[in-house]
This record gives structure tokens, C-alpha cells and sequence, in this order.
């Protein structure tokens, strides 16, 4: 096969790989763009999840200070955990069981403990990443069709890069050289867009498409009951480690502080970011958050009657697989380093749409065009063929 | 001599997919607006602000205390691969006994001990949840048993047949049966 004709192909593969289904391509791409900056934009639409200060010298109050003003206000419900988002600007969340069995979320001011709000019926955030994550398709048994959906085109991107960089003939010069005709007509400002946002984008539409992928493998092993995990099942309080109560009513407890506080002396490197309170008399409230690495948490779990440890879970306990693996999820999402990087994911999670649509622009442009000449070619040659007597043609 | 060839007739399906192929967006976009209405009711759901899951079984009698039973979904038990199959039920303690009750167990047949009251609650006394492990030979008569340790070291059980429980375990159990 010549040179040629092989560029061809591998041309054409580029035009075919998202084309058919260019408009889901495009939904998904802009769905995953909004959900990068999702929570900033529930920020700017409600108030309630916004951090006020009450005053400039006010202070942030501790985990277990605000569990205490939200229990004072409302001793009826119950908090199942407690979040300190990583952005200052955040209210902290408080995920909570009312007695009428609802478990909505609260916002809860980190200064003052007040409670601020209610997550509404309709949550933003949750909403684009379901449509984002798995097309809105129910999850009931395993993971939801629509999640192997959307995971599928993973590989369609991914060799959508490789041949992009087959064609487009020493890309690396763009960057020497960028190009982006405005003045000569739309196909040519969009080829060059292509082009341009293309070379630029490489290692994200690379960080998107590979993590994309590993989430189809993730769905597989998950359905198939292959497990590549390290952990163990968490464990219980022994039952003989339980108080015995001396009235009818639970033994006293540790408050949250003096269990973080625990969870901190046995793990220095934790930054207690979320908690989750024991669920039942022979569950460990556990403690969650960073370490040295910004894309994994570290857990550690703690007795709420006597602050023993009994579970800890750390950055070396992971094995090198799932070092990778579990890094895969804030990679694709950009929720790892605060809002800058979530800044730069949306950029170039519209750039990547941007292509998207370029793309299927060039592509009908050309093909009109094609389509046009090919006409126009064959009207030409009907005309001479009526025009003419078959001895001229032969001739 | 003619200088255009005719075109050969394509294939019916290489036609079809012609003037077709961009309707896959169409159809691809149909699909999460009609899981629209199911996507809230889940959201529903999960919020519990729909029941305490999407059908009450009724209320157990366990010694001095009542248990609210509910299936999360009305579906047969799901496989957890060789940890067999599992469903889950959620429950709500009675009024005014959670501070009482010290843990709540859900398990298949009667318990021979307290050590084997079978899959805890976990959650909220107003809304927790287990995993109820269900052997592919259980009876078609069988029951659920609720046992419930109080803080004062006492132990009570209860039990509401799998039938009223769950109707769709025993379909599923049924239909398994069948099968073997």
C-alpha cells in the first residue's frame, strides 16, 4: 500500500471515530465540562453552601465543635458524617437522618455552627454527574448500562488521538508555529482550531480517554466479582469491647474532637477532612483525609467509647496497582488540588467539546463541498454525453 | 461508449446505514430523558423522602420494641459473586427506642444464638439498612427473623414471613427452584 493511501485511511478512521454518534460525544463532553465546576456553580446559585465570615478575626471552628451546634439546634436528627470541603469558600456538609426517615444534606457555616440550608430536591452537581457518568441509566444490579455507555467511548477518544497525530504531519511544529487563520473562511478557522486545541490538549484528551477507559474495566471487574482491592472488610468492635451500660440507655461516648485527636496521634501525616460516625454500637467512627498525595485518602477508624484505633488504612498500605487505580477518578475529574486545577480541567474540557463540534464542521463542510464538485462533475459529463455523438466520445 | 459508469446498487443494509446513521444521536439522546422520571424518583429514594424504601413489609413485634421493615427495591436478591446473594432491607426502630436498643439483626430462620442473629442494621434508627444474605435453598415458608439486643442485655427476636417480607425474593426463589 502506498504512503499515500495509507495516510488516507488513516484519515478517514480520524472522520469516522465519533462521527455517527458525534451529538452524544458532545453531550458528554459538556456534561463532564460542567461537572469539573459543578459545586462553583451551585456556589454562585445558593447562598446556603457559601462560608460567610461573621466577623474578619472570626475563627474556623472544629469538626467536632460544629457537630455540636448542629445537634443543639435539631437533638432529633442524627449526623452520619460530617465534611470539610478542601476550598475554604465551601459551607461544610452534614449528612443527616430526620426522624420522618429523610437524610438530606445540611450546610452548616464553619464559623458559626448555624445551620444555613437544606440540599434541594434538585442537586445540581448530582444531576450532571449522573448524566455525565452514567446517561441517567439506574443502577439495580452492578453497574448501569449507561455507565458502560459512556465509559465505551474511552476508546473511540483514545484512538481518535492516536490517529489525529497519525494525519495531522508533524504536529510537534504547531507548537512552534500556531496557526489559526481567522480571514479565510470558516472550514480553514476550524481545521486550524482543530489542529491548534488538538496539539494543546493532547495530554488531557490522553488523561481523559485512559482514565475514561478504566472505568469500562472497573464496571467489568466490578460485574465479573474480580477484586483488585488490598483491603479487607472494615472491622467491627469486638463485642466484649462494647461498655456494658448500667442503665437501659448507651455508655458515654468520646466526643469527635478527642477521636480525631486519636486518629491524628496514631497517623500524624491525616488531615482530617470528613467523618463518618459510627452507624451502630459495634462501628468505628472513622476518620478520613489527605496525606502527602493529593489524589488518595487516607482512613483511619476509631473506637467512639475508648479512642482505640482499629482500623487504619494508609498511602503505603496500597499496593502499586492500586496506586494507579484508585488515582484514575480525581485524574479525570480535576477534584484533586483545589479550584485552580478544577479551572484548568474546564478549560480544556471546553476545548475538548470545542473539538467535538470542529471536528463534525469540518467534516460537513468538506463533505458538502465533496458532494458539490462530485455533482457537478457528473452533470458536466451527463451534459457531454447528450451533447455528443458516440464516435466523437470514442475519439 | 459511456464515460460514467453506472453505480452498482449498494446493499440494502450499507443503504439503510447511509440514511440512518445519524439518527443514532436521536436515539442516544431518547435515553436519559426517558430515565428522567425513574432518576428522580431514585433520587427520591435514596433521600427517603418516598417511604422508608419502595415497599413497607409492615411492622415486627420484637419484646418491648417494634421494627418497621421495608425493601429498599422491589427486586430479587443480587449476587455478590461467591459470597452468594444478598437483599437489602431498611428499617426504622419504634418511636422512642432507639435510645433502648443497642444493635437490631436481620437473618433467615430463627438464630440458634446471639452470635449468629445474622446481618446487622447500620444507619440511623430512623432509617438503617442490611444486607440480607439469602441461601438459593431457602424454604418457600421460611421466616425473617428480627433480633434485638437492648443496652440492658437483654435479647428479643421477632419474625414476619419471607413472603410477606419479600415478595420478589420468594418469586425469585421460586423461579430458582424451578430452574434446578
Amino acid at each position: 500500500m502506498s504512503k499515500k493511501s495509507r495516510s488516507k485511511i488513516w484519515f478517514m478512521v480520524h472522520s469516522w471515530l465519533a462521527l455517527p454518534i458525534w451529538f452524544f460525544v458532545l453531550i458528554v463532553c459538556v456534561t463532564g465540562t460542567l461537572a469539573t465546576v459543578s459545586q462553583e456553580i451551585v456556589w454562585l446559585a445558593n447562598p446556603d453552601i457559601r462560608a460567610p465570615k461573621p466577623s474578619p478575626d472570626a475563627e474556623l471552628l472544629t469538626l467536632g465543635q460544629a457537630l455540636e451546634k448542629v445537634q443543639r439546634a435539631e437533638p432529633d436528627l442524627k449526623v452520619l458524617s460530617l465534611m470539610r470541603p478542601d476550598e475554604s469558600h465551601f459551607a461544610l456538609s452534614a449528612r443527616v437522618s430526620y426522624p420522618d426517615g429523610s437524610s438530606p444534606t445540611l450546610y452548616v457555616n464553619p464559623y458559626t455552627g448555624v445551620i444555613q440550608g437544606v440540599s434541594p430536591q434538585f442537586d445540581f452537581r448530582q444531576f450532571t454527574r449522573a448524566l455525565h457518568g452514567w446517561w441517567l441509566v439506574p443502577f439495580t444490579n452492578g453497574f448501569s448500562w449507561g455507565w458502560y455507555l459512556v465509559s465505551l467511548l474511552g476508546l473511540p477518544m483514545l484512538a481518535s488521538l492516536v490517529t489525529g497525530l497519525v494525519v495531522y504531519k508533524k504536529f510537534w511544529k504547531g507548537f512552534l508555529t500556531p496557526r489559526l487563520r481567522l480571514r479565510q473562511g470558516a472550514r480553514v478557522f476550524w481545521g486550524d482550531f482543530h489542529r491548534l486545541s488538538g496539539i494543546w490538549s493532547i495530554w488531557f484528551i490522553a488523561v481523559i480517554s485512559i482514565t475514561g477507559t478504566w472505568f469500562l474495566l472497573q464496571a467489568v471487574l466490578f460485574d465479573n466479582h474480580i477484586s483488585i482491592s488490598t483491603e479487607g472488610v472494615p472491622p467491627v468492635i469486638a463485642r466484649d469491647a462494647v461498655p456494658r451500660s448500667e442503665s437501659a440507655t448507651p455508655p458515654p461516648q468520646l466526643n469527635l474532637d478527642q477521636m480525631i485527636a486519636e486518629a491524628v496521634e496514631r497517623v500524624p501525616s491525616l488531615d482530617p477532612k470528613r467523618v463518618f460516625l459510627s452507624g451502630n454500637a459495634y462501628s468505628l467512627t472513622f476518620v478520613e483525609g489527605r496525606g502527602w498525595y493529593p489524589l488518595m485518602d487516607q482512613t483511619v477508624g476509631v473506637s467512639p467509647y475508648d479512642g482505640d484505633v482499629g482500623y487504619v488504612r494508609l498511602l503505603e498500605d496500597r499496593s502499586k496497582l492500586e496506586f494507579v487505580t484508585e488515582s484514575m477518578r480525581p485524574l479525570h475529574t480535576g477534584d484533586f488540588g483545589g479550584l485552580w486545577v478544577k479551572l484548568i480541567w474546564f478549560f480544556f474540557g471546553l476545548l475538548l467539546s470545542m473539538m467535538v463540534l470542529s471536528g463534525l464542521l469540518i467534516w460537513s463542510k468538506r463533505t458538502v463541498s465533496a458532494t458539490a464538485k462530485a455533482l457537478r462533475k457528473e452533470r458536466r459529463a451527463n451534459r457531454y454525453e447528450t451533447e455528443q455523438t458516440p464516435a466523437e466520445t470514442v475519439a | 461508449m459511456k464515460t460514467v459508469a453506472t453505480p452498482a446498487t449498494p446493499h440494502p443494509v450499507r443503504r439503510f446505514w447511509y440514511r440512518w446513521r445519524f439518527h443514532l444521536n436521536i436515539l442516544l439522546i431518547l435515553i436519559p430523558l426517558g430515565f428522567m422520571p425513574r432518576y428522580f424518583q431514585d433520587v427520591a429514594l435514596f433521600r427517603g423522602e418516598s417511604g422508608l424504601g419502595q415497599r413497607e413489609a409492615g411492622t415486627v413485634d420484637v419484646g418491648p420494641w417494634q421494627l418497621t421493615l421495608a425493601e429498599m427495591r422491589t427486586l430479587p436478591p443480587a449476587e455478590a459473586g461467591e459470597a452468594g446473594f444478598f437483599k437489602q432491607f431498611n428499617a426504622a426502630l419504634c418511636e422512642g427506642c432507639s435510645e433502648e436498643v443497642k444493635a437490631t439483626y436481620l437473618r433467615i430462620g430463627k438464630p440458634r444464638s446471639l452470635r449468629a442473629a445474622g446481618a446487622l442494621f447500620f444507619g440511623s434508627p430512623y432509617r438503617m439498612s442490611t444486607n440480607l444474605p439469602v441461601p438459593t435453598n431457602t424454604k418457600d415458608d421460611a421466616l425473617v427473623w428480627v433480633t434485638m439486643e437492648g443496652w440492658d442485655g437483654t435479647v428479643h427476636q421477632g419474625s414476619i414471613p419471607l413472603a410477606d417480607a419479600s415478595p420478589s425474593t420468594l418469586a425469585w426463589l421460586q423461579n430458582q427452584g424451578d430452574a434446578q
